[in-house]
């Protein structure tokens, strides 16, 4: 009953959705020449000067393991968390024209914010991928073969969608009422980064850190989609279990916030 | 049909001083004296307002500015849940509050009517199919891929008419709409208006000028602070407010 309710009204909303998605391509890749090749390009450049900075300059590297590979898998997933909460954080603030004038269920709007930028992540994974095909060809010393393992993938980048989205909910219903929450959580989002191994190993932190790292979400699923990509092995099935767990709770979170309050936002945006 | 049963609608008129770090101080050393200003800074759109529309019912919303005309608009169309009260709508509503609010400048003309369609709740059936109509009765063929934020105004509007007319709503609620364009658009979009009232399509109609109200509605709802003077019919209501106004 409840699971339908929600079904149907997605349904009804769906065309919306996808001409909200479609509006922050246009909007996006207007007057650029090369257009949406620059969701390809971009994380290419971005990845050559990242990889640049640390394995050469920094001199950062994981023993026994392919580095680029490494830290190219934390940065799309990170990149892809830290953008998509961030446009979701300020969907419902920036659509307030539309929220005071026509009816429209207002969850839509984080909702279609974390799927733009989740296409945008699918497109990443191109040349994720073609970097992974690289190191058979000697790209970072190590080879990382692809394995059966890559079908548990989808898997978990859907339950890494859920626990965004339910973080864009609760992020864009917060900052209706506390406009502070879009600077905060920019320091927030920063910290995060450098609390999470995007580009160093847990094994360089002490001990006490290390378990610690266990309660942080993003960790989690960077780690597990590593423990298939750089170290070929297979995730335990409590490790996925607590992947959706992490997905579902804090969707459900998110929503229950966003649904609580949803109804006070047009005196406040 | 559209049921509207003793809606209150309060505003908080000193919401926007509520949150700052100066206010959160002063609150904390005195709490009694923040009830006090809070009910001070109640301010009520809306009170008590009761009626109901048929089926096929074309009612008028007259009222000086301020009165709680758009309100209840908003009420009716479910942008913002009533205080206090009731509202029952039964039928598919084509809200035409506020035209263009829906459109992104840098979209073009083509991309816009889309994106407004979705947003009016369209399928993207309906306004394939429906495209070529919504584009002739706009005249804007030739501005199809232009974005619209180089549009005039009265480009805009008449874009805007044209996505939301383009439907046989059940319930149509209007914003004082018919003075958009030009003058041969302003016959035009009075012609359709009048067609889709003679479609059998309910209508909440609110404006300023007593002429459209008399030739288009079977009923007015006279509003003043939120609270309805009088209501009944058309021509009597508009009489009793135009003198009203004069005096």
């Amino acid at each position: 009953m409840f699971v339908k309710g929600i079904y149907n009204n997605f349904k009804r909303y769906w065309f919306l959705m996808t001409q909200l998605i479609s509006r922050d391509f246009k909007v996006k890749y207007k007057r650029s020449v090369l257009g949406v090749v620059w969701s390809l390009l971009y994380p290419i450049l971005m990845m050559t000067v990242m990889a640049i900075v640390f394995s050469q300059m920094f001199k950062f590297k994981v023993e026994g393991i392919n580095y680029l590979v490494y830290l190219m898998t934390g940065i799309i997933m990170f990149n892809y968390f830290s953008e998509a909460s961030h446009a979701a954080m300020t969907s419902v603030v920036e659509n307030f024209l539309l929220i005071n004038k026509v009816y429209i269920p207002k969850y839509i709007f984080p909702i279609a914010k974390c799927m733009f930028v989740g296409i945008n992540f699918v497109l990443t994974l191109i040349p994720w991928l073609g970097v992974i095909a690289l190191s058979y060809v000697g790209l970072g010393e190590y080879v990382c073969h692809f394995n059966w393992y890559y079908l548990i993938l989808p898997y978990i980048f859907f339950c890494f969608f859920l626990f965004t989205v339910g973080v864009g909910l609760f992020l864009s219903c917060v900052s209706v009422f506390l406009r502070d929450v879009f600077y905060i959580y920019g320091i927030i989002i920063t910290m995060w980064n450098y609390l999470t191994p995007v580009f160093y190993s847990i094994e360089i932190l002490p001990e006490k850190l290390q378990f610690l790292m266990q309660f942080n979400p993003l960790f989690q699923f960077l780690n597990t989609t590593r423990t298939i990509v750089v170290y070929e092995q297979a995730p335990s099935l409590g490790t996925l279990g607590i992947l959706g767990g992490i997905g579902i709770v804090t969707l459900l979170f998110g929503a229950y916030v966003f649904k609580k309050n949803q109804d006070k936002f047009i005196y406040y945006v | 049909m559209i049921d509207i049963e003793h809606v209150s609608m309060r505003f908080n008129l000193g919401i926007e001083k509520e949150f700052s770090i100066k206010q959160a101080f002063v609150n904390f050393l005195s709490p009694k004296e923040r009830k006090k200003r809070k009910k001070k800074e109640e301010f009520w759109a809306l009170k008590d307002v009761s009626f109901h529309v048929a089926q096929g019912e074309v009612v008028g919303l007259i009222g000086s500015n301020g009165a709680g005309k758009s309100t209840l608009l908003k009420v009716v169309s479910g942008v913002m849940k009533p205080t206090k009260g009731k509202v029952t709508v039964r039928g598919v509503i084509s809200p035409m509050i506020e035209l263009g609010a829906g459109f992104d400048g840098n979209l073009t003309a083509r991309e816009n009517i889309f994106l407004n369609g979705a947003i009016l709740g369209y399928s993207k059936k309906f306004l394939i199919d429906k495209f070529d109509e919504i584009v002739e009765f706009s005249e804007l063929r030739d501005f199809l891929d232009v974005p619209v934020k180089n549009f005039s105004s009265g480009m805009v509007a008449k874009l805007a008419f044209s996505i939301a007319t383009i439907v046989n709503p059940e319930i149509l609620i209007v914003d004082e709409i018919l003075s958009v364009g030009d003058i041969k658009f302003q016959e035009k979009s009075k012609k359709k208006m009048m067609e889709l009232i003679k479609g059998g399509t309910t209508v909440l109609y609110v404006s300023h000028s007593l002429d459209s109200i008399r030739d288009l509605c079977t009923k007015v709802v006279w509003l003043d602070h939120g609270k309805i003077v009088e209501m009944g019919k058309t021509n009597k209501i508009c009489d009793d407010y135009y003198k009203e106004q004069l005096r």
